[in-house]
């Protein structure tokens, strides 16, 4: 008994003598490999919940043969597929089934990642030390001095090394066994399927990672008669890929997956979408600045709290029904340079989000008074922090400049950080863009779980206003 | 299995031998030689087995690469009237499992609320049941993934970031093909490295939401917004005849209706779905309303699920046979047909009596909406035409436009990529008589600005501003 298909209909449509035979070569190792596989998945039991994941190479057609879910995925990406189909279903088992050219040489990058990971997946790597399907190409695990099709006069020492990966598997900390096993006499044979049996039991109790690398023959692209093959694998591969348990570990913790939720409250709760209703306290749109769309600039050092006190702005207008958006600098600006944001708010539909010549700037330094200044436009409005802020750029004369000593303030109230309410602040009393409470409102809704420097900040805000009255040009 | 058995024997078919000689090997009693006679069914040489000092060990059996050459068979049989129908008796018939629908839940979609637009499609993806991300961190996407690595542990679902955008997107065929709801966020680099995986997607019928957030390219190019993949999203999604539906969302709003339609698209054609935003529409943050309704996603007839009932299904891109992939490339070229039927979707501004017409996606959409009020303010006949789906184009909504038109006025953060899909899709639909096509395009990660189009206009022949 076995996981094999009764018929291989998908073998040339299971025509003629295909329909029970494999398309591999006389001799070939990978038959064998099957072989093992299908006979452990069947005494385990397993052979619904069993994925096969056959990447490209010789073995690309496992799907002929094993009677479970087949999944077939392009070269190397075997252990990413098969991770996929795990965290799908992690009821299921599933094998990445890989040649060496697939596992060793394309897809080193995912078998080392999947293998670290741990995730309870067994993968099975047949070496043979040459690529089979492309025609005898050198793979990663051809032997040095070998001749191959792209190694004509031997691999040389350009051409560097055979890759051991049962022992580069092994040596990492998530995978929890790993061996190397063969296929050249009887004794091998039995080890092997023995080997591939546990390597899927310990997938089945969610132990963790399992990797069987299986030497195998390639008679065709060895130039050798399957008996000479045998031999070949045993006398010229054993010395450079020794065989034997190369990890057995028990794990440190054994996998196991909740169902995804769908339950509809806890998803609300967790993106924050709340049925509350937010009181209104603005009569009519801002329409004394603009008609229609006001746009907004506020600019900074990285911790002046410029995009949090432009996001407070757009939490404002948008409770109060209008549209806003709120569009950041980012990037190396905002590691510590010049950060910068444009928010627009407008009566119906924000339009165009950036904000080049904005009707208000907010200014928290130099930098940022000098190259944003000169683009307010007409009859705009400019707010700074005169703290650090002494010098004017040549400005249209329409725009109206108010000067508040914000850092100073935060300073006084003892933390730097309410700058930005400060400057908030200003902005109510400098321009009448919102009533006091909307800002107060929306900066208590910012707050969320840090409800107790409430006080602070509406002290902040209070601040900045009465400044931004008393406030001078420089 | 090498148990000995008394009453059994290795026998093999003679067509199902290839003589390996494996088992000549394998056998410490010599009951086995190489055959001297070609099979005339397989060209291959058989071997012949004489049992008279077979011990019943199964060693030959165990070396026979073969899944039906040599086994062990009754001893009272006939071995070499033996047939492999019979090695497993009768042929089991398990139930297929059906299609399980999804389903919608009802929600209280309570306020507005305020986020970023790439939260906005994440939680797009979380509405419509996407339970599984995989993804690499790249600017300006990333904060698509961070907000799906912080809900998705709470709704027992799976973030994983992998070791590339190979192996996400790799890792997402897994998923599809499980038949599970699921997506990743990238940026231009990002998707190039996806577009192998994208195309085994196609060819095998794995659904999948792949958000890209295009940034400024060649190469590293920087982080800024630009729209040049759009030629990789209609035209070049990997190798072979490949097609996906994509969808430009222009705001928030839409960065999350538009996940939710991708995710409900991806599964009714059994495609990918690609989103194409811009880096500006990633960052920008604004007002978001929720749908009434979020999603249980069901389990498709097809999947490869790990079960009992979806056990004998495949999923591959393979055809070895000509005519078995060309059956394919017909099969898909027709999902592509009434993709086209089905999926166009644009949206007018002030169209209806335009005489020139704006072109734009994505965020310089929104740059063209404000030089189009602008330009209506001073009494200027001009439109804009949205496409919401980047592919299919919607060319049946344009062509009806054409007539119209005196001028149109491609704006792109592109050199030219929209307006050859304007072009293209015009002519495929037979409209011949086109007006002058000029253009505002801006590159680099500079997005044409709301006076620049504005100015564009003003320069046109017959516009007095």
């Amino acid at each position: 008994m076995s996981a094999f298909y009764n018929t291989f209909e998908r073998h040339s449509h299971g025509e003629g003598l295909k329909g029970h035979s494999t398309h591999y070569c006389p001799g070939c190792g990978h038959g064998l490999a099957h072989k093992f596989l299908a006979e452990s998945i069947d005494e385990l039991g397993i052979q619904d919940r069993t994925i096969a994941i056959s990447p490209v190479g010789c073995s690309v057609f496992l799907y002929y043969y094993m009677d479970v879910g087949n999944s077939q995925a392009a070269h190397g990406r075997a252990p990413a597929v098969a991770i996929g189909h795990k965290m799908a279903n992690p009821n299921s088992i599933v094998v990445s089934y890989q040649g060496d050219g697939d596992l060793a040489s394309i897809g080193l990058a995912e078998i080392i990642s999947a293998a670290q990971m741990g995730l309870p997946i067994s993968v099975i790597f047949v070496n043979n030390a040459i690529y089979g399907m492309t025609g005898g190409q050198m793979a990663p695990t051809t032997l040095k001095g070998m001749k191959t099709m792209t190694s004509p006069y031997g691999r040389n020492e350009n051409m560097g090394s055979p890759l051991k990966m049962a022992e580069l598997i092994a040596q990492m900390d998530s995978p929890i066994y790993v061996e190397r096993v063969a296929l050249f006499d009887s004794k091998q044979r039995i080890r092997a399927k023995k080997a591939i049996k546990k390597a899927l039991q310990i997938q089945v109790e969610n132990k963790g990672f399992s990797f069987v690398e299986v030497l195998a023959e390639c008679p065709t692209h060895l130039h050798l008669s399957p008996s000479d093959a045998q031999d070949w694998v045993k006398n010229s591969m054993l010395p450079v890929f020794p065989l034997g348990v190369k990890k057995d570990v028990e794990p440190t913790h054994i996998f196991s997956f909740e169902k995804p939720s769908f339950e509809s409250a806890k998803l609300l709760s967790l993106i924050g979408a709340t049925a509350e209703d937010v009181p209104k306290f603005a009569d009519t749109f801002p329409k004394h600045i603009d008609p229609l769309d006001i746009s907004l600039k506020l600019a900074g050092s990285g911790g002046d709290g410029a995009q949090t006190a432009a996001l407070l702005i757009t939490r404002t207008a948008i409770n109060e029904g209008f549209d806003s958006t709120h569009i950041p600098s980012y990037g190396p600006e905002s590691r510590g340079g010049t950060s910068y944001a444009d928010v627009h708010i407008a009566e119906m539909e924000v339009l165009s989000p950036s904000a080049p010549d904005p009707h208000i700037l907010i200014a928290f330094n130099q930098p940022s008074m000098d190259k944003f200044a000169p683009k307010v436009r007409e009859n705009g409005i400019i707010i700074g922090d005169s703290t650090v802020i002494h010098t004017m750029p040549a400005i249209d004369p329409t725009v109206k400049i108010v000067m508040v000593p914000m850092s100073a303030i935060a300073t006084e109230l003892g933390k730097i950080m309410v700058k930005n309410v400060v400057a908030l602040g200003a902005l109510q009393a400098a321009t009448g863009l919102f009533p006091e409470q909307s800002f107060l409102t929306a900066i208590q809704q910012g707050l969320k779980d840090k409800k107790e420097l409430f006080p602070l900040n509406v002290e902040a805000f209070h601040r900045g206003m009465e400044a931004a009255l008393k406030s001078e040009k420089i | 299995m090498p148990n000995s058995r008394e009453n059994l024997l290795p026998a093999v078919d003679p067509a199902y031998c290839k003589g390996c000689a494996r088992c000549i090997d394998a056998c410490l009693h010599n009951c086995i030689e190489m055959g001297n006679e070609i099979n005339p069914l397989t060209g291959l040489t058989p071997v012949i087995l004489h049992l008279e000092d077979c011990t019943h060990c199964g060693l030959c059996v165990t070396a026979c690469p073969e899944p039906y050459g040599l086994h062990m068979d009754s001893i009272t049989d006939d071995y070499s009237a033996v047939r492999p129908e019979t090695f497993d008796g009768v042929v089991k018939t398990r139930p297929k499992a059906a299609s399980i629908p999804s389903t919608k839940i009802p929600i209280d979609p309570g306020k507005p609320i305020l986020i970023k637009g790439t939260y906005a499609s994440s939680i797009g993806a979380v509405l419509a049941g996407c339970r599984h991300f995989y993804g690499y961190p790249i600017t300006p996407s990333t904060e698509g993934a961070e907000l799906m690595a912080k809900l998705l542990p709470n709704l027992d679902g799976i973030f994983i970031q992998a070791v590339s955008e190979v192996a996400a997107i790799n890792m997402l065929y897994g998923t599809g093909g499980a038949g599970l709801p699921c997506m990743t966020f990238t940026s231009s680099p990002g998707f190039s490295l996806m577009l192998e995986g994208i195309s085994y997607m196609i060819g095998s019928e794995v659904p999948s939401v792949i958000v890209n957030i295009m940034r400024g390219g060649p190469g590293l190019g920087n982080i800024a917004p630009e729209q040049s993949d759009l030629k990789l999203v209609c035209h070049g999604l990997g190798h072979g005849n490949t097609q996906c539906v994509v969808l430009a969302p222009a705001t928030p709003q839409e960065m999350l209706d538009l996940t939710m339609l991708a995710f409900d698209l991806t599964f009714k054609y059994r495609n990918p779905v690609i989103i194409i935003g811009d880096g500006y529409l990633g960052q920008i943050t604004g007002k978001v309303s929720l749908p009434d309704y979020m999603i249980q996603p069901g389990l498709p007839d097809w999947a490869v699920y790990g079960d009992a009932g979806h056990r004998g299904n495949l999923i591959a891109s393979i055809d070895i046979t000509e005519p078995d992939l060309e059956a394919r490339n017909i099969r898909l070229n027709h999902k592509y047909d009434t993709m086209i039927k089905a999926e166009q979707r644009s949206d007018s501004f002030f169209c209806e009596d335009a005489e020139i017409l704006l072109v734009a996606m994505n965020t310089p959409a929104q740059m063209a909406k404000g030089a189009v009020q602008q330009l209506r303010s001073e009494g200027v006949k001009v439109g804009l035409f949205r496409p919401i789906t980047a592919w299919p184009f919607p060319v049946d909504a344009l062509a009806k436009l054409i007539p119209q038109i005196r001028q149109i006025v491609v704006v792109e953060a592109s050199n030219g990529q929209l307006e050859d899909e304007i072009r293209l899709s015009l002519s495929k639909a037979g409209v011949t008589q086109l007006p002058p096509i000029s253009f505002v395009r801006r590159f680099g990660g500079i997005l044409p600005q709301t006076h620049e189009i504005v100015e564009k206009i003003h320069a046109l022949e017959g516009v007095v501003a």
